[in-house]
């Protein structure tokens, strides 16, 4: 049995009844980085809000190291889009939020999360307030309070597109960086995204979804040596074959 | 039975008419004042200030003075039903402006430079593309209006019954003091029904299709939407970035000119007046204002008190129905229904219950008069909270006081903010019957020993015009540096850390 199985999850919004994903199943093992791609609107934040506890399946489990996930679990940590973060609180603090259901003294938990703060190129910037960053900063912020709490397993959703591209590159050098850090590295990392790149470049793993409803329509090993080079001919080569997975 | 029924009902009717005329005037006024401040830089410098400052005034403490000037200037009735329809336009004209302003300033440019490329005149211009722009914020900021017109509506109604010279001859004001001064219960319950019964027909027949009509027109690539009052909207943001130093010495010189001005028209003033002013008259002033300080100290301390109560209610209160339970919806509409109530109809039943007591009546009807301001202010900033609140709240356990602590109550600090302007400046709307009113031919149904809202009236019964002005303008004065130092600043700093 792997880290993380996700078993033929259904779902549809009761709302509108049109079933979002159907039968989905895929599993990520210990260490592993996996991605999951598909057109927009296919249900990709959906399901990454099923695997966090946030929504519930109509059927279908999401087992984690043994366990069924029925609700959200400080062992799952969930990196938003939109950074989500509380505009009335200082950096710091939404940091420390990431750390709020943890057993700690104001003390601990005020360290730690400044070491994070640190570690994701922030320092300086403690006390400022997020509305006052550029979005880059506001992911960086974002992140930080996702891995403070050090979880098993770390969702994100899209986490570089409300970025530019020289934005988006820099900060995913920093979370490969961070991630490389064995103590606070979760065990298992699901990334959604639609850049197909960006998926071939930072993953071990890709679950391609297809649209309306969204079935796994393919899942591909990213074997390709780190650091990795988005020139290289097996990297364009990667890519070239999830491009013809959709094309079909 | 049947008879007093439908006295109820045409004095109703009378009531509403004057609601109508004055809602159609202050939808033109406003119309074609937003447009013209969306579109002038120049008038929006000169108007919006004006405008911002006009709105946080307790415009209805004016209403003595109004009904004075307006029955001089025109004969009996018409002279007080004008000066009705005038107080009740200045309380509905401000956020409509607001709302009109805007949602043109808000209109994509593309829309201006179609205008250009097709030449539209003016009237082709605003037929085609300002008014129907114009239209869905404006009607939302209708019904707004049209509530906080109905305080305006009866109190002032009830105020003028109250005065031995100045009386609406009908109005459903006059059905709740008629009630109070005969003691017939079932003429105020009667009265209430009624009231409640028109106010729900008026929100379904009128703005309900008025909104339906209006959304039609409704434009999807709007800028986002903010808040719905706009209170201390001109201090925010004028559209123009300059950079924090040149702010910063604009600012500066800004208040250097303002102040050099202001000391300038102040000698001037007094230079001039020195010829003019008798010792007499001068000794007259210095008594009234003594006077007026202290009535305004006592009525401050009402104000204030049933403010703190108001925010200790309403906090909480506010937080359980947004956030916290599920049937939010359900509870608000309930809050509108009481709402649409104005406090001020309820003070005869309130002075049955607490015996005469006029310390306590006054606080009551201060805080129902403030309360409902604070809470809808509240729930109406946290409409634009993102959704993704609730999910980081749920990723990262915040329950309990964790939750309270970094979440609800920062989330409704602006709203808490800009409705204690509104509210407050409704409590002392409150104030010229909260603290005095007689149910007409000398039965006196409440009197506290000093403040504002008694000294008005006593001014008014003895035609006594300057004590009138010293206590008004002590009262704008006082207003005027709160709003400034106080909540103006809190403000500041909230906003520029929210968005
Ligand atoms: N709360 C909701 N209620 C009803 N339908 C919803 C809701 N949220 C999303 N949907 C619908 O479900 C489908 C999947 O949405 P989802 O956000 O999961 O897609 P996505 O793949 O993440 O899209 P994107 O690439 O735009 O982020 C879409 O068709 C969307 O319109
Ligand atoms: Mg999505």
């Amino acid at each position: 049995m792997a880290f993380l199985n996700v078993e033929k999850i259904n779902f549809a919004y009761p709302k509108s009844g049109l079933t979002v994903l159907d039968g989905i199943s895929f599993s990520a093992n210990e260490l592993e980085f996996v991605s999951i791609i598909g057109p927009s609107g296919c249900g990709k934040s959906t399901l990454l809000r099923i695997m966090a506890g946030l929504i519930k399946a109509d059927s279908g489990s999401v087992v984690l190291a043994g366990k069924k996930i029925n609700g959200p679990s400080s062992s799952i940590s969930f990196v938003f889009q939109d950074f989500a973060l509380l505009p009335w609180l200082s950096n710091l603090e939404n940091v420390k939020i990431g750390l709020a259901s943890k057993p700690m003294t104001e003390d601990e938990r005020e360290k730690t999360a400044l070491d994070m703060l640190y570690k994701l190129e922030l320092k300086g910037f403690e006390d400022a307030y997020p509305n006052l960053l550029s979005g880059g900063m506001k992911q960086r912020v974002g992140l930080a309070r996702a891995l403070v709490s050090n979880p098993i397993l770390l969702l994100m959703d899209e986490p570089f597109s409300s970025l530019d591209e020289l934005t988006a590159n820099s900060l995913r050098k920093t979370v490969v960086e961070v991630l490389k850090d064995k103590k606070t590295l979760p065990k298992a990392i699901i990334m959604v995204s639609h850049n197909i790149e960006e998926a071939v470049e930072m993953s071990d793993k890709i679950v391609v979804l297809s649209n309306k409803p969204a079935v796994v329509k393919k899942i591909l090993d990213v074997k390709i040596k780190r650091p990795r080079d988005r020139g290289s001919r097996e990297f364009r080569k990667k890519v070239n074959e999830i491009y013809s997975i959709f094309a079909e | 039975m049947l008879q007093l029924i439908f006295s109820v009902i045409l004095d109703t009717m009378y009531s509403w008419t004057r609601m109508l005329i004055a809602l159609l005037i202050s939808m033109v006024i406003a119309l074609f004042t937003g447009i013209a401040v969306a579109r002038s830089k120049k008038l929006n410098r000169v108007l919006m200030p004006v405008v911002d400052i006009l709105q946080t005034l307790p415009i209805l403490a004016f209403f003595p003075f109004a009904i004075y000037i307006f029955v001089f200037y025109l004969p009996g009735s018409i002279g007080v039903n004008a000066a009705v329809i005038f107080l009740i336009v200045t309380s509905m004209l401000w956020n409509i402006i607001f709302g009109v302003y805007q949602a043109i300033i808000s209109l994509p440019s593309e829309y201006f430079d179609m205008a250009r490329i097709y030449k539209l005149n003016l009237y082709q211009r605003l037929r085609k593309i300002f008014i129907p722009a114009a239209l869905p914020r404006m009607s939302e900021q209708m019904s707004l209006s049209w509530a906080i017109g109905l305080f305006y509506l009866v109190t002032s109604e009830i105020f003028s019954v109250g005065t031995k010279n100045y009386a609406v001859k009908h109005g459903i004001g006059v059905e709740f003091v008629k009630a109070a001064a005969t003691g017939n219960s079932y003429l105020y319950i009667y009265s209430i029904i009624v009231f409640v019964l028109f106010v729900i027909a008026t929100r379904l027949l009128l703005f309900e299709r008025f909104d339906r009509f209006a959304n039609r027109y409704y434009l999807k690539d709007y800028k986002k939407r903010k808040r719905d009052r706009f209170t201390f909207n001109y201090f925010r943001s004028r559209g123009i970035k300059l950079d924090e130093e040149t702010r910063h010495k604009l600012a500066i010189t800004a208040r250097i000119v303002f102040y050099a001005l202001l000391t300038l028209l102040v000698g001037f003033t007094i230079y001039n007046a020195i010829p003019f002013v008798n010792l007499h008259l001068l000794s007259k002033l210095v008594g009234y204002e003594g006077y007026s300080l202290l009535s305004l100290l006592f009525s401050f301390l009402r104000v204030w008190g049933a403010f703190i109560a108001i925010i200790a209610i309403s906090i909480p209160l506010s937080i359980k129905v947004v956030f916290l339970s599920n049937k939010t919806k359900r509870y608000l509409l309930l809050f509108q229904i009481f709402a649409s109530i104005p406090a001020t109809i309820l003070l005869p039943a309130i002075a049955e219950l607490v015996y005469g007591n006029s310390e306590l009546l006054a606080f009551i009807i201060y805080f129902l008069s403030g309360l409902w301001y604070v809470i809808f202010s509240i729930v109406a900033t946290t409409k634009y909270l993102p959704e993704s609140i609730d999910e980081v709240k749920r990723i990262f356990h915040l329950n309990g006081i964790v939750a309270w602590k970094k979440i609800y109550l920062k989330a409704i600090m602006p709203g808490v903010i800009t409705g204690a302007v509104t509210g407050i400046a409704a409590e002392w709307n409150a104030s010229i019957v909260a603290e005095y009113f007689s149910a007409g031919s000398g039965k006196l149904i409440t009197s506290v020993s000093i403040g504002v809202g008694k000294a008005l009236n006593v001014a008014l019964a003895n035609n006594n015009l300057l004590l009138m002005g010293v206590l008004l303008a002590n009262m704008v004065a006082m207003i005027i540096i709160i709003n400034y130092f106080v909540w103006r600043r809190l403000y500041n700093r909230v906003n520029s850390v929210y968005s």
